[in-house]
């Protein structure tokens, strides 16, 4: 049984149900299976099923087959319900016992909490506390996972009074995305880069998750997080952790997420810097500045960039920058991790302008693919030389497309498996490195606005980089 | 190597992103592999348009890369029209090949701008991104100025201009913001080899040239600059130039007559800062 929590929702309509339907087209759904619904709006369960219909039209994947979206709707339910309500989660449950009854699926429940921050412990509380041990139960996480160590303390400890930690599923969707898995084959199923992966070969690291879009209407959340919560917290954080991490002993869950969890605990912020777009252009259109966003405070002091240089202190990475940058309204959508190779250690080429040290780019969105920056000489008389990229384009080699993150991970958890899940001591170390910096910058009155929208952020993050004699690669 | 087919797709009022779903698309139709040194993009106004393509035939061989035509239409829409298409080649005895992209758009209305905001989320990662301005540059006008402040390597050819040599100067002051390459300068190359080649060229007082202003500007720029005295300048008009006299001795070159697309191709070949160049376009007036 498949219970959604905030089931009106944006991220229900964009994402899970396409994500249930695509998963429904390739016939990877159980048989015995069924969805519910939950959320405060009152509608019936017909009234959800046509808006899910018209949702997944609109953003599955693959095409729409009337028969296999039948097949789905013939499943789903909704039951209108206050979180806050005992009734209400009375009603959820006697439902859902209903629905085991009708579709055999024997107690077993996957809990999708797609609510805000706020509702999540009250939620945990009142799902733990109906639990009747029937089945299996999972419990699925969106983020932010809290809002700073000690509330994700918090939450962590309610959860754990509940749920066993190999029953809790903390979503971060970037790790379901086949191009950050495919970062796990290139290094581990490649006997040429792993030995590279050092900071005897690697220079510096530069990871960008960048978006072109501003906050698109979701002002109440986004000015309570910013992009250090919204972004960096827990998907750089966690492009860090995969890049950083040492071989695990295999892909058991919780040998990789140890891996990650040890990269997370040796890292430290050097140097960050913050940000806040004003007006500009973006892809030829002018849009307003953040403060001028509808239902944002006119005087925000929320960052929509940030930039960092971490250190990470270990054998492998010992001096060994990792430099990191997210924004919104930045000239375009794109999520790289760029491993930056030495330089050679003496140039025998005098016409070499052109020629840069190797670099490696992961390109996680879009253009899914690697590509890999090489001297080579440019034909004809003469011995110039110039950087060439070689670019292998994922969709490209295995003609095929590539499964949306949520399709991935919905599946995981479907099937218990939480590799590509975050681990409560990884989500607290995480929080442990986003308060080094927010703690002192509650104190602070920053310059706001700093950069114009459609550019890549505000001097001072460059700088992060030119202080150490580099800068950011045009990824 | 040798084509093997061309892709294409048009679109109409478009956003950046459907651009860029479209070439994705294109691309794994066509290929698993895209080489690319550069990307390389040309702005073209009207008058401009079909000399644009037409130096651009056959460059994708030479030079794989991303090439980007910006054609800004003056009308009251604001919109990107665009045109894509793939240029492939086969690699011998290969199976696979390699192709280059060519993005036609046209900027309508107020898009046209804002050209840097266009580009920006086109350009290929981490290599070079050189700029094609064809005809005179608005210096200090906003279009042109925030283009130069994006891209590595400006590209001028500036017998297109109306106000050369005037334009040198204006030229000159974005010489440290981004590196200059000026397609007349390429032309004078010969010429400038045979009067380095002359005994007499340390002592030079006077040159006259039979030929395109700019080329005779130019050489004169030169030859002050790096002889760091006056030199006087007789010049003559003509379409290419047919005489060059050095204290009234002929200067005699070997002939060459690079294409369009040759010259252009040269310049794509150098990242650096040409300080010599830089020197004459400061000395020309």
């Amino acid at each position: 049984m498949f219970v959604i929590y905030g089931a009106s929702g944006d991220l229900t309509r964009r994402k899970l149900f396409p994500a249930l339907y695509a998963l429904a087209y390739r016939r990877m759904l159980p048989e015995r299976f069924a969805v519910l619904g939950s959320a405060r709006s009152p509608m019936t369960s017909e009234d959800f099923r046509k808006g899910m219909e018209e949702a997944v039209r609109a953003h599955a994947r693959v095409e729409f087959k009337q028969e296999v979206w039948d097949e789905l709707a013939q499943s789903t339910y909704y039951v209108s319900t206050e979180f806050e309500d005992d009734e209400g989660g009375d009603r959820v449950a006697e439902k859902l016992k209903e629905l085991d009854h009708e579709h055999g699926t024997e107690g077993n429940r996957l809990f999708y909490l797609a609510v805000p921050p706020v509702a999540i412990a009250m939620l945990v509380h009142e799902i733990g506390d109906r639990r009747t041990g029937e089945g299996w139960a999972r419990l699925v996480v969106e983020k932010p996972f809290g809002l700073d160590l000690a509330s994700a303390r918090r939450l962590n400890h309610e959860i754990l009074r509940h749920f066993r930690e190999n029953e809790v599923f903390r979503i971060d969707h970037y790790l379901g995305k086949e191009t950050v898995q495919n970062m796990l084959a290139l290094r581990f199923a490649n006997g040429i880069f792993e030995p590279l992966w050092t900071r005897q070969f690697v220079d510096h690291v530069q990871i960008t998750v960048a978006e072109a879009i501003g906050i698109e209407g979701r002002a109440a959340f986004y000015e309570k997080l910013g992009a250090s919560r919204d972004v960096f917290q827990n998907h750089l954080l966690q492009l860090v952790a995969i890049t950083a991490m040492e071989p695990p002993i295999d892909f058991d869950a919780d040998a990789v997420r140890n891996e990650k969890a040890k990269v997370l605990r040796a890292m430290e912020v050097d140097a960050v810097v913050r940000g806040q777009y004003g007006p500009g252009y973006v892809e030829g259109q002018m849009v307003p500045g953040y403060r001028e966003e509808e239902g944002v405070d006119p005087e925000s002091t929320t960052e929509t960039y940030l930039a960092a240089k971490l250190r990470i202190d270990t054998w492998r990475w010992a001096d060994t920058p990792f430099y990191v940058r997210t924004g919104k309204r930045l000239p375009r959508r794109e999520t790289t991790i760029a491993i930056h190779f030495k330089r050679v250690p003496q140039s025998l080429f005098a016409h070499a302008d052109g020629l840069r040290p190797n670099v490696l780019a992961i390109h996680v969105q879009p253009d899914e693919g690697v590509s890999l920056g090489i001297g080579a000489k440019v034909p004809g008389q003469g011995m110039t030389v110039r950087t060439v990229n070689m670019d292998f384009l994922y969709g490209g080699a295995f003609r095929t497309g590539l499964p949306e993150a949520y399709e991935r991970l919905i599946l995981d958890a479907m099937r218990g498996d939480p590799t590509l899940f975050t681990r409560a001591d990884e989500i607290e170390e995480q929080w442990r490195i986003v308060d080094s910096f927010l703690v002192r910058w509650a104190d602070q009155v920053p310059d706001f606005p700093n950069y114009d929208a459609g550019t890549w952020g505000p001097v001072e993050g460059d700088e992060v980089l030119h202080r150490d004699g580099r800068s950011w690669g045009r990824h | 190597m040798s084509a093997v087919r061309d892709q294409e797709w048009t679109g109409r009022d478009v956003t950046i992103g459907q651009i860029d779903r479209a070439l994705a698309e294109l691309r794994s139709d066509a290929m698993d592999l895209r080489t690319s040194v550069l990307t390389h993009v040309a702005w073209a106004p009207p008058e401009w348009q079909d000399a644009a393509r037409e130096t651009l035939a056959g460059m994708a061989e030479l030079h794989p890369s991303r090439t980007l035509l910006l054609f800004p239409q003056e009308d009251g829409r604001d919109a990107i029209d665009a045109d894509l298409s793939l240029e492939c080649y086969t690699l011998a005895e290969l199976e696979r090949h390699v192709c280059s992209e060519v993005i036609e758009l046209r900027l309508h209305g107020r898009v046209a701008q804002a050209p840097a905001s266009v580009i920006l989320p086109l350009v290929l990662p981490d290599l070079p991104v050189f700029l094609r301005w064809r005809g005179q540059p608005p210096f200090g006008e906003p279009v042109f100025e925030q283009l130069v402040n994006v891209v590595d390597r400006l590209v001028v050819d500036s017998r297109e201009w109306r106000e050369a040599p005037g334009c040198y100067t204006s030229l000159a002051e974005i010489f440290d913001r981004v590196a200059v390459s000026d397609i007349v300068w390429a032309r004078t190359l010969r010429w400038r080899r045979a009067i380095a080649e002359l005994d007499s060229a340390a002592n030079a007082r006077r040159l006259r040239v039979r030929g395109p202003l700019q080329e005779a500007s130019l050489l004169a720029g030169w030859l002050r600059s790096r002889l760091d005295r006056a030199i006087e300048l007789d010049h003559a008009a003509a379409d290419r130039i047919e005489l060059i006299e050095l204290d009234a001795r002929e200067v005699l070159a070997r002939e060459e007559r690079p294409s369009p697309s040759e010259l252009l191709s040269g310049e794509l070949d150098r990242f650096s800062r040409d300080p010599v160049y830089e020197a004459a376009a400061s000395a020309a007036l």
